[in-house]
């Protein structure tokens, strides 16, 4: 009496899919919109697709609705427009303010000087608050690319600074400041024109801090300000 | 009066050039699947059409993003059904073909069987047709 050779279940065609492909699949699911998640969750709930093809249906459709975001400019101005030239510029900045307020609270009889570094070390929290809002509410599907771009820079100067344990953290006073921006950002805050205001003036105030070169960069990278101030006269239009 | 007649003939013909959408081969698939099922159309069943009966692959990924493109045309309405038990509680992306999705299959089959004839796969596929086996 022959026996069937056993199947796998659930990997074949012609069977539905259960266990751990179907786990794996609602994992890779976890790329779509919540309700495009389940429609598609459900159109192969009722197929008979192998777990493979399943999967390159999910993954498919991710990367379908990712290139399709990158059509738009948000996604390419958050990124390599603001994330990436903004944390070689406040990873200057950083060091420049805590090697500042270092030096201040050595001499503290030098009131002026500590509140000189006191007020730089300011400008640079409020200018990473204000880069990270941008990003996170210019292109909240693409923040991975923005945290992609941010994150490349830091540990490639993590890995060069000479610095060691805590003198290496000098370098990312800004990166908690700006994941609050982020997060604030993300959740659509209106910001009132009063803070917009305030903001864009941090912003053209923060390369004046600095010597000449770091004045043009941050010239350059003021259209943050630009976008928030624009964002709060629409909004109360 | 002969400028204004010109006038109005451009505008006219300006008129049918911005009516006119044209779609692709894989859209007037899609179109088709959706107007076999009528009411019962939706992702997964329509893919089963579209392998079936039109013998090619379709992955879920191509079949949603050109329904997007088809819904920003006009060519199809879509909607969220009940959720159903079939498919563990999970709603369906339901579809309908619109009027305007009706007007741009036929004009796109109208044009392939035009094009097709007196080619040699237009010949042949009209042998092989029922009616003219006879």
């Amino acid at each position: 009496m022959g026996r069937e050779p056993a199947q796998p279940f659930a990997w074949g065609r012609g069977m539905k899919i259960r266990g751990a492909g179907w786990r794996s699949i609602e994992a890779a699911a976890g790329l779509l919109s919540p309700g495009e998640r389940e429609v598609v969750l459900g159109d192969l709930a009722e197929t008979d697709r192998d777990v493979w093809r399943a999967l390159r249906d999910v993954l498919g459709l991710a990367a379908r609705r990712q290139l399709s975001l990158w059509r738009n400019w948000r996604p390419w101005a958050a990124s390599l427009g603001l994330a990436l030239p903004a944390s070689l510029f406040l990873m200057g900045c950083s060091v420049a303010a805590s090697a500042d307020l270092a030096g201040a609270l050595r001499e503290l009889e030098q009131v002026q000087l500590l509140w000189f570094s006191l007020s730089r070390l300011l400008l640079v929290i409020a200018w990473a608050w204000m880069a990270g809002f941008v990003v996170g509410s210019v292109s909240r599907p693409t923040l991975w690319a923005s945290l992609l771009a941010c994150c490349v820079p830091c540990l490639y100067c993590l890995s060069e600074w000479p610095g060691q344990g805590l003198s290496h953290l000098r370098l990312l006073i800004f990166f908690l400041p700006g994941a609050w921006g982020v997060w604030r950002g993300r959740r659509e805050t209106q910001l009132g024109l009063r803070w917009a205001i305030l903001l864009a003036a941090i912003a053209m105030l923060t390369p004046l801090m600095w010597s000449k070169g770091g004045l043009v960069y941050g010239c350059w990278l003021l259209w943050p300000a630009w976008y928030v101030a624009a964002t709060v006269r629409r909004k109360q239009e | 009066m002969h400028t204004f007649k010109n006038r109005l003939d451009a505008a006219r013909h300006y008129t049918h050039n911005v009516v006119l959408i044209m779609i692709g081969e894989f859209e007037f698939l899609i179109l088709s699947a959706a107007a076999h099922l009528g009411e019962e159309a939706y992702g997964a069943a329509m893919r089963e059409v579209i392998e079936t009966k039109g013998g090619r692959t379709c992955s879920l990924g191509a079949l949603y993003i050109t329904l997007d493109r088809l819904e920003a045309k006009g060519l199809v309405k879509t909607w969220m059904s009940a959720p159903t038990q079939q498919r563990g509680g999970r709603a369906k992306r339901m579809v309908r073909v619109t009027r305007e999705g009706v007007r741009a299959a036929r004009e796109f089959y109208q044009a392939v069987i035009k094009i097709s004839s007196g080619t040699v796969w237009g010949e042949s596929l009209r042998s092989r047709l029922p009616g003219d086996a006879v």
